[in-house]
C-alpha cells in the first residue's frame, strides 16, 4: 500500500506541480481591459475560465477592480478613447504589478494599425511583461502563456521577456 | 404616393436599385416615411452623397441625396433607428443632419487625431486629454436621483461601453449609454482597400458574428461583380453560418446563466461550446471561424472534411442537447428571474428595426434565412413562446440551436468531397448588397467596387438597433440586471462602434 502511494505521489504530484505552479503571489489576480478589439480575445478568455481549462487551479483569477489586481490583461487594439481608461486602471493597481497583452491587436494593432482613432498596440508604448500573440490566441495558448509567467517568477523572480510568439 | 414609388420616381443611377433624389423629394420621402412601413436598413455617407437603404420584399432600394453645404434633411424624425447613423455620419464626415432627433456625438469624443476624419478636409483633433466626459441628453441632464455608472472598463470580458443609470429607489428611472470606445475606423480602412483586406476586416467587426459579416460582404462583392458561387460553396457557407449560430448561442446562454447566478448552467453551456469548437477548429482553421470566406469561395483549412465535421457536430450536439435543455428549464429560479427581465414588445422592435432572435422571441416573424436560396430545404420557421422577455429569448436560442444541429445533419449528407471550389471573380466597377441572418439578426453589406478595389463599404448590423432597445428597456429594471439585459439583447460594443 505504501509503495503504491509512493508511486502515485511521484507520478501525480509532479504532474500537479506542472499544472499548478506556485508563485510568490498565488493566485495571481487579473484585471481585464478591452482597449478596442473585435471581442474575440475576450471570448477566448471567457472560454479559459470554464471547463476544460483549469484556470483557477493553475493559479489565476479575474477581479472586477484594478485596485485588487496584480496584472493588467489587455486585449484589442489601443484606441485613443480607451488609452486614458487603460492609464487610469494601471495607476489604480497596487505595486508590484504587471501588464500582459493578449492577442496580436493588443501588441501591435494587428489588422487595426494606427489611424485617427487607433494608436496601434502597446508595443513601444509601455513595457509589456508578457505578450501572447494570435488572432485570437486559443484558451490553451493563453493559459500556457500565463503559466510561463508564473513559473518564471516562481523560479527566478524575473520578468518574462516580451515575446512575439 | 408611397415611399417606394417616390424613390423610383427619382433619377436612375448606374445601379438599378439606387435612385438620386433632390432635396425636396428627400424631404417628401421623410414626411411619407412617418406613415409608411417600408423596412429601413441604414443610412450612410461617402463624403459627397448620403444614401438611405430600404428593403421592400427583401430587395434593396436606395435613395441618394447630394450633400448641400455639408447638410441633409434628417431621417430620424421618421425612423428613430436613423439617429445612430446620423450621429456616426456627423462624427466621421462632418455632415450635419438637419432636424435630427439626437445630435450628441456617437463615436468621436474629441480625442481622435482628426475631426471629421473621412471628410475631404479633416479638421484638427485631439483637443481633449484624459478620460472622455459623459455627454447626457437634455432629459438625462435634468433627471434627479442616485447615479450609478458602469464601464467602460469593468473587468468583464466584453467589449467596452459606458452606461449611466439614474435610480429611483432601487430601480432605474433613466438610462443612457456612451459608445465609441471600440471604434477602430473600419469604414475608413475599407475605403480604396483591396477586396481581400476588407474581407479580413469584416471577419473582425464582431467576433461572435464573424461568419455572418464575411458571407454578407462576399455576397455583396459577388453581386457587384454579377458573379455567383456554386451550390456547394453556398451550402458550405450555410454550414459555417449555422456553426457560428450554434457556438454563439451557447456563448450567450452561458453569459445569461452566469449573470443570473446559475453558474452550473453556464458551465454546461461553455463546456458543450468548447467541445464543439475544438472539433471544428482543425477543419475550419479558426476557433472563432475568422477568415473562412473569401469573395468567390471559401478558405477553410480542410474543405473536403466539412461534411464529416457537420455529422460529428450533430452527433456531439444531439447527445448533450436534451440534458442542457432540461437543466435550463429546471434550474431553480432561473426561469423566474429571466422572465422578469427585459420584456419588449414586437412593435417597439419593429420601430427601431431590431430583428433576429430578439424580435422572434417577441412575436415578430422575421428571419433573413427565408430570403437565402442556399437555405432551401434546410431552414424552417419554428415558433415558441413570444412574450418578449429574456427567458423567451433564451428558450428561442435553445430552439435555434436544435434547428442548427438539424440543418448541419441535413447538410452533411449533401456536401461532397470536392467541396470548396472558388469561382474566379472578374472584378468590375459596380455596387452590390449582401444580406445574411447572423446570430443576432440581419447583417447587410453594401459595397461599391472601383478599379478592382472596394471604393466604399457600408455595414448594417443588428447591434446598432440593439443599443436603442437596451436604452429604452432599462427603466424599471433593477440596476444589477443591466448586464443581464444587455447580454440577452445581443449588445456588442465592438460591432456597434465598428
Amino acid at each position: 500500500m505504501g509503495l503504491i502511494r509512493a508511486v502515485m505521489n511521484t507520478v501525480f504530484w509532479k504532474e500537479r506541480q506542472k499544472r499548478k505552479p506556485l508563485g510568490p503571489r498565488w493566485p495571481l489576480l487579473l484585471f481585464h481591459v478591452d482597449t478596442g478589439g473585435c471581442g474575440g480575445c475576450g471570448m477566448e478568455l471567457q472560454a479559459m475560465t470554464c471547463l476544460p481549462y483549469d484556470m483557477q487551479g493553475a493559479g489565476f483569477g479575474f477581479v472586477n477592480s484594478p485596485r485588487s489586481a496584480d496584472v493588467l490583461l489587455v486585449t484589442g487594439a489601443l484606441t485613443r478613447t480607451m488609452a486614458p481608461v487603460l492609464q487610469a486602471a494601471w495607476e489604480a493597481m497596487p505595486n508590484p504589478k504587471g501588464i500582459i497583452s493578449i492577442g496580436t491587436c493588443a501588441l501591435d494593432g494587428g489588422v487595426f494599425s494606427e489611424n485617427y482613432a487607433v494608436m496601434g498596440g502597446l508595443e513601444r508604448r509601455v513595457s509589456v511583461d508578457l505578450a501572447i500573440t494570435g488572432c485570437p490566441p486559443s484558451p490553451q495558448e493563453i493559459l500556457n502563456g500565463l503559466c510561463t509567467l508564473l513559473g518564471s517568477a516562481a523560479q527566478g523572480g524575473q520578468k518574462e521577456t516580451p515575446s512575439r510568439g | 404616393m408611397d415611399v417606394a414609388t417616390l424613390i423610383y420616381a427619382g433619377e436612375q443611377t448606374s445601379t438599378p436599385w439606387r435612385f438620386r433624389l433632390d432635396e425636396l423629394a428627400w424631404r417628401d420621402m421623410v414626411d411619407l416615411l412617418g406613415d409608411d412601413d417600408l423596412p429601413f436598413v441604414g443610412l450612410w455617407c461617402d463624403g459627397v452623397d448620403v444614401h438611405a437603404l430600404f428593403l421592400p420584399d427583401g430587395h434593396p432600394l436606395a435613395a441618394t441625396l447630394a450633400l448641400e453645404g455639408g447638410r441633409y434633411p434628417a431621417l430620424s424624425p421618421a425612423r428613430v433607428a436613423a439617429s445612430l447613423y446620423e450621429r456616426a455620419i456627423y462624427d466621421l464626415f462632418g455632415a450635419e443632419a438637419m432636424w435630427a432627433v439626437d445630435v450628441r456625438p456617437l463615436l468621436d469624443h474629441d480625442v481622435w487625431s482628426a475631426s471629421s476624419p473621412l471628410s475631404a478636409a479633416p479638421g484638427r483633433g485631439g483637443q481633449r486629454k484624459g478620460l472622455v466626459a459623459f455627454q447626457p441628453s437634455d432629459v438625462m441632464a435634468e433627471a434627479t436621483g442616485r447615479v450609478e455608472e458602469c464601464g467602460p472598463a469593468t473587468g468583464s470580458l466584453a467589449p467596452p461601453f459606458y452606461t449611466r443609470l439614474v435610480l429611483s429607489n432601487t430601480l432605474v428611472a433613466h438610462a443612457e449609454t456612451q459608445t465609441g470606445y471600440a471604434h477602430r475606423g473600419i469604414a475608413g480602412r475599407s475605403r480604396h482597400a483591396r477586396v481581400e483586406d476588407v474581407c479580413r476586416l469584416s471577419s473582425r467587426v464582431a467576433a461572435g458574428s464573424s461568419v455572418a459579416h464575411q458571407v454578407a460582404f462576399c455576397q455583396a462583392v459577388e453581386n457587384a461583380c454579377d458573379s455567383h458561387v456554386g451550390t456547394e460553396v453556398a451550402l458550405l457557407r450555410v454550414t459555417l453560418l449555422e456553426m457560428e449560430r450554434l457556438f454563439q448561442h451557447l456563448y450567450t446562454l452561458a453569459g445569461m446563466a452566469r449573470l443570473a447566478g446559475a453558474q452550473l448552467v453556464a458551465s454546461h453551456c461553455m463546456a458543450l461550446r468548447e467541445k464543439l469548437v475544438a472539433e471544428a477548429a482543425p477543419i475550419t482553421g479558426s476557433r472563432l471561424l475568422m477568415d473562412v470566406c473569401i469573395p468567390g469561395g471559401l478558405s477553410v483549412r480542410e474543405a473536403t472534411q466539412m461534411g464529416n465535421l457537420c455529422a460529428r457536430l450533430y452527433g456531439l450536439g444531439q447527445k448533450a442537447y436534451p440534458q442542457l435543455v432540461l437543466l435550463w428549464r429546471e434550474y431553480p429560479g432561473l426561469s423566474a428571474l429571466l422572465g422578469s427581465v427585459g420584456r419588449i414588445q414586437a412593435d417597439d422592435l419593429e420601430r427601431v428595426g431590431l430583428d433576429g432572435p430578439v424580435a422572434r422571441a417577441a412575436g415578430w416573424d422575421c428571419d433573413g434565412r427565408r430570403m437565402m436560396p442556399a437555405y432551401d430545404g434546410l431552414w424552417r420557421y419554428t415558433s415558441g413562446r413570444q412574450n418578449g422577455t429574456a427567458e423567451d429569448r433564451a428558450l428561442l436560442l435553445l430552439d435555434e440551436m436544435e434547428e442548427s444541429l438539424r440543418m448541419l445533419d441535413l447538410a452533411s449528407t449533401r456536401i461532397g468531397l470536392n467541396a470548396g471550389g472558388t469561382v474566379p471573380l472578374s472584378m468590375r466597377d459596380g455596387e452590390g448588397t449582401g444580406l445574411v441572418e447572423g446570430p443576432w439578426g440581419g447583417v447587410l453589406y453594401w459595397v461599391r467596387l472601383a478599379h478592382g478595389r472596394v471604393a466604399e463599404a457600408f455595414c448594417r448590423k443588428p447591434e446598432t438597433s440593439a443599443l436603442l432597445v437596451f436604452e429604452q428597456a432599462l427603466p424599471n429594471h433593477a440596476a444589477e440586471d443591466t448586464a443581464l439585459l444587455a447580454c440577452s439583447l445581443g449588445m456588442n460594443a465592438a460591432a456597434l462602434d465598428g
